[in-house]
């Protein structure tokens, strides 16, 4: 299946060829700005850094990361929003920024309208951690503690609207239990409360997660993914428990909107050739994100899709701002 | 009843004020109540709290004596507006304003506007000595900023970079 | 034993030649950002990053850590040379340190904060190496009750940081209080006063505040006064090193000031940043010895004590991260990342797994204090020359540099706003004889307070007994109650000696 998509894109870039040839003769002639809409450090912003080095290798270009933190993303989403589609500024977007944000707050640019997909990059499953002093030692275990606890149980998020928390929700609506939310101001900070016990369950991310794992204060339960993951192969998928749980954090490369085909098919090529490379691969599993290669198509499909599963759990678990 | 210490009089009535502006606003959010606090119940209390100790401030102000009587003073007005008015001008020639549609102008340009207009806040701003002052900062903050410590900064005009 | 074998297995990673000199040059980097108001150590590390995955892991740690400690060390010269807090950590050193400035003793106050600071450093290496594991568990019986007792307990002796009117301190401390909360509440989602400007979703910035109350505010206070009653800094600079009487008095400061730091830097989430506050609080409350200089105007002990509590808590910080992965401020967040990219997963596995690297982080702390203290001590003579240029040259650059630094950690023009609407907020301040040291304070603390106070509201359902039923917190408010006390018998005594003298 990737390898059609992979091919599907080398023709597409063919085909473009004549356009490349006749207005991008010189692209890139400068440095292309990568805007990141976060912080310096985070999974996000190495992973960027990582990409657009070996994507400028197979270019023959430079890129410069832009860190725009702030807003959720929407800081940094805005100022590629209003830039020109010249193909030397670019977006890093995640589910937050473009599926599952602007369907909490107000954005003042359309997240379908204002950008130009240009590949799906790579996807993050999450894992669900408890103490390992929880009674619950496999997924069906704790929902039937969870039953028997009605409202007694509390998880931990990183904030309203993110995708920890849409996880956790999706997951009381899928198997049917209901636990409190607790808000942190980033899921770290949640850690010894849920190492104490004081929470009972976080979903969050494979990086965060696996070294108390491996450390035993905590117990990791299974993967939101819908199938066991690579990068985690001894867990085994909550959708084995409950049938169609699936949650992904997905990262996608966005320019800003009216991009010439000619580029998107280019920066496209790029990035699908830099994901194949092997070490490159190996370093992004240390992050927790697995490389995925797709046309811009794709990217557009998954997004329409993610946004219209979030919209149903947002509504459905009557999550908002107070 | 005469003001005794002018500015604890002002500095009362300041913080009555924003104490007042915080509370108000604080409930236009969800208050919510001691048990299950909403976001606007902690300003809410908070505001409160800042405009009675305001109150308690301006009257301290009328009623406690003092020697001189703690005049605020003049206002040095011409150094505020200088050396606010560099701090605005390096933003705008710095990063430009896109809804005036003034472009940006780059870090060089930006620091010779913000060192000219704060020197005038100083009573000795001689052009020339200002200029050179002006040249050495530009120069050391490129080697620094630009080259050794690489941030992203634009440098020199829009038009010029293109 | 156990410990002295590990020790010396760091060292003799740390003492490599080439470890040393990518310790150096850490060091000298971290300063020189230090150094710039503004600039903090998170946008050059995080430059840097890329450029360490070809080194080896143990040397690209070191050299990030030689950067944090560099820019530590570089923030308290900014903050007693021009009273610039550049980090949080620096703004209770402004107090006492730019008043021994104007007075000519911007030396000792160097020295005392360097040597302070490496004492501390020391003292929090050698804590870090013998009682990590047991440490970790004690951060686990801090849960959100026991965060907001010990935060209220933090701002009931803050009243005690400024000099002079209780009420306006008190004031000043709400104040900070209410500036905090602009911005995102975590607990529901909900941008508060930020006015639908989305740079003020996130809360206004630290950065920009000190740098336009402390900033910008000095310099068009220093400018409104006539030439000859300006006492920037007074001509004769007398001598670079403290002398012994400062010493005697400087030793205790530093004592208290480390065991301070130590054990407050152990809790994840911020722990270290109370220190600095906590530390100067408890000084003053000490009795002045005679010829003492009073807090405020300049006493050594006020430069002494933050800056040992300050590194103290920069060393136990480090227990949460290398224990448990969890970062106690944004550069140990980029450190954390680095750890990953080298194949390293921070947690107590690292210490069994990976002995050379953990014990030669270790090793090289301590490494990095003593270099440190070795580049910044001949320095100072350096700093003092440029004390001397004159304030017409010096101020404009204050002004670019503020501007420049505050940019640069967002790379928003918003920012440099920010800076110039609290300049005239600092100069209004100065003007109603308002101090903002408290202030600040009350801004780092009280978003920790609200989201800690709603946190454990939510655990307990509703329940507020949950406060004093936990053993920790209990103690911690009971505390706060002694505190309190101590801190208002002395105005009650003074309107009790009024009322008396009346009589």
């Amino acid at each position: 299946m990737k390898r059609r998509t992979f091919a599907a894109c080398a023709g597409l870039a063919a085909l473009a060829a004549p356009f490349h040839a006749a207005w991008a003769q010189n692209y890139p002639s400068r440095p292309i700005r990568l805007v990141v809409p976060f912080p310096a450090g985070g999974a996000t912003d190495l992973f960027a850094r990582e990409l657009t080095q070996a994507m400028g290798e197979k270019m023959g270009a430079t890129f410069v990361v832009d860190n725009k933190p702030g807003a959720g993303g929407a800081i940094g989403s805005t100022a590629v929003a209003n830039a020109q589609a010249d193909g030397y500024t670019l977006l890093l977007a995640t589910t937050s920024t473009h599926a599952i944000g602007p369907l909490i707050t107000k954005t003042p640019y359309d997240v379908v309208r204002d950008f130009s997909p240009i590949a799906h990059v790579g996807d993050a499953p999450s894992i669900m951690l408890v103490p390992v002093d929880s009674p619950a030692k496999t997924v069906r275990e704790w929902i039937d503690l969870a039953r028997k606890n009605p409202g007694k149980l509390n998880y931990a998020s990183s904030g309203i609207g993110t995708i920890v928390q849409l996880t956790a929700e999706l997951f009381n609506a899928q198997a049917g239990v209901s636990v409190t939310h607790i808000p942190y101001k980033g899921t770290a900070l949640s850690i010894p409360d849920l190492i104490s016990g004081k929470v009972d369950v976080l979903f969050d991310s494979l990086p965060t997660g696996m070294p108390h794992v491996r450390d035993g204060k905590l117990r990791a339960l299974g993967v939101t993914s819908l199938k066991r993951s690579p990068l985690a192969p001894e867990l085994p998928a909550i959708a084995e428990t409950v049938p169609g749980f699936e949650s992904n954090t997905w990262f996608g490369l966005y320019g800003p909107k009216d991009l010439p085909a000619a580029l998107v098919a280019r920066l496209n090529l790029a990035a699908n050739e830099a994901l194949a490379d092997a070490q490159l691969r190996a370093r992004f599993a240390k992050l927790g994100i697995e490389p995925s290669s797709s046309s811009p198509q794709d990217l557009a499909a998954l997004q329409a899709q993610d946004t219209a599963k979030w919209r149903k759990i947002i509504t459905g678990q009557h999550i908002s701002l107070q | 009843m005469r003001i005794k210490s002018q500015k604890d009089f002002f500095s009362g009535l300041m913080f009555t004020v924003v104490g007042v502006a915080f509370a108000w606003g604080a409930t236009t959010y969800n208050v919510g109540s001691g048990a299950r606090m909403g976001p606007g119940y902690f300003p809410l209390m908070l505001g409160i709290l800042m405009a009675i100790i305001g109150l308690a401030i301006m009257f301290t102000g009328l009623t406690v004596e003092t020697a001189s009587g703690e005049p605020i003073g003049k206002w040095a007005w011409k150094q505020v507006v200088f050396i606010l008015g560099a701090n605005l001008a390096f933003g705008v020639l710095l990063g430009g304003l896109p809804s005036f549609g003034i472009p940006a102008m780059g870090l060089i340009v930006a620091i010779y506007a913000l060192v000219i207009i704060a020197a005038q806040a100083g009573s000795k701003h001689a052009l020339p000595s200002v200029l050179a002052l002006a040249t050495v900062l530009a120069v050391g903050s490129y080697i620094a900023f630009i080259w050794a410590l690489k941030l992203q900064i634009q440098v020199w005009p829009t038009f010029i970079t293109g | 034993m156990e410990l002295i074998h590990n020790l010396s297995l760091g060292f003799g990673v740390a003492f490599t030649g080439v470890n040393l000199l990518y310790c150096l040059v850490g060091c000298i980097l971290g300063t020189l950002i230090g150094v710039l108001p503004g600039i903090g150590p998170v946008a050059t590390i995080a430059m840097l990053l890329p450029a360490t995955y070809a080194l080896p892991p143990v040397s690209a740690l070191i050299m990030l850590a030689g950067i944090y400690y560099g820019a530590q060390y570089g923030g308290s010269t900014t903050a007693i040379l021009v009273n610039l807090p550049g980090e949080s950590s620096s703004v209770v050193t402004v107090i006492d340190g730019y008043q021994m400035a104007r007075k000519g003793r911007a030396g000792p106050a160097l020295a005392a904060a360097g040597l302070g600071s490496f004492f501390a450093g020391c003292v929090g290496t050698l804590i870090l190496a013998a009682f990590a594991p047991p440490l970790t568990e004690l951060a686990f019986k801090f849960g959100p009750a026991e965060y907001y007792s010990l935060m209220i307990l933090g701002l009931i002796g803050a009243v005690v940081l400024a000099s002079g009117s209780l009420l306006k301190a008190v004031a000043m401390i709400v104040l900070g209080l209410l500036l905090g909360l602009v911005g995102t509440d975590v607990n529901s989602g909900v941008a508060r006063f930020s006015f639908d400007i989305p740079e003020l979703t996130d809360g206004i910035g630290f950065v920009a505040i000190a740098m336009g109350v402390f900033g910008y505010g000095e310099i068009i206070a220093n400018l409104s006064q006539p030439e000859e009653d300006r006492e920037v800094f007074t001509a004769k600079v007398s001598g670079l090193f403290p002398t012994k009487e400062d010493f005697r008095n400087m030793l205790p400061a530093v004592l208290r000031g480390t065991a301070l730091g130590s054990s407050l830097g152990i809790l994840p989430g911020g722990g270290a940043l109370l220190a600095a506050f906590a530390a100067y609080t408890i000084e003053k409350k000490t009795k002045l010895r005679p010829g003492e200089v009073p807090f405020g105007r300049g006493n050594i002990r006020g430069v002494a004590a933050p800056e040992s509590a300050n590194n103290a808590g920069a060393q136990t910080s480090f227990i949460p991260l290398l224990t448990l992965g969890i970062p106690p401020n944004a550069v140990m967040a980029l450190m954390v990342g680095a750890m990953t990219i080298h194949n390293i997963q921070p947690g107590p596995q690292v210490m069994t797994s990976n002995p050379e690297l953990f014990w030669g982080l270790i090793a090289s702390m301590w490494l990095g204090n003593a270099m440190l203290v070795i580049l910044n001590l001949p320095l100072i003579g350096l700093w003092i020359k440029l004390l001397s240029v004159p304030y017409r040259f010096l101020f404009p650059s204050i002004v670019l540099f503020c501007a420049i630094g505050v940019y640069s950690t967002n790379n928003n023009t918003f920012d440099i706003w920010m800076v110039g609407a609290f300049g005239f907020v600092g100069y209004l301040f100065y003007k109603l004889g308002c101090e903002p040291a408290p202030l600040l304070l009350g801004f780092i603390l009280g978003p920790m307070m609200e989201e800690n106070l709603r946190r454990a509201l939510l655990l307990s359902r509703g329940d507020w007994s949950v406060f004093v039923t936990r053993p920790i917190s209990a103690g911690l408010l009971a505390a706060a109650l002694l505190l309190l006390i101590i801190v208002l018998l002395p105005a009650v005594k003074a309107k009790r000696e009024e009322a008396f003298v009346e009589d």
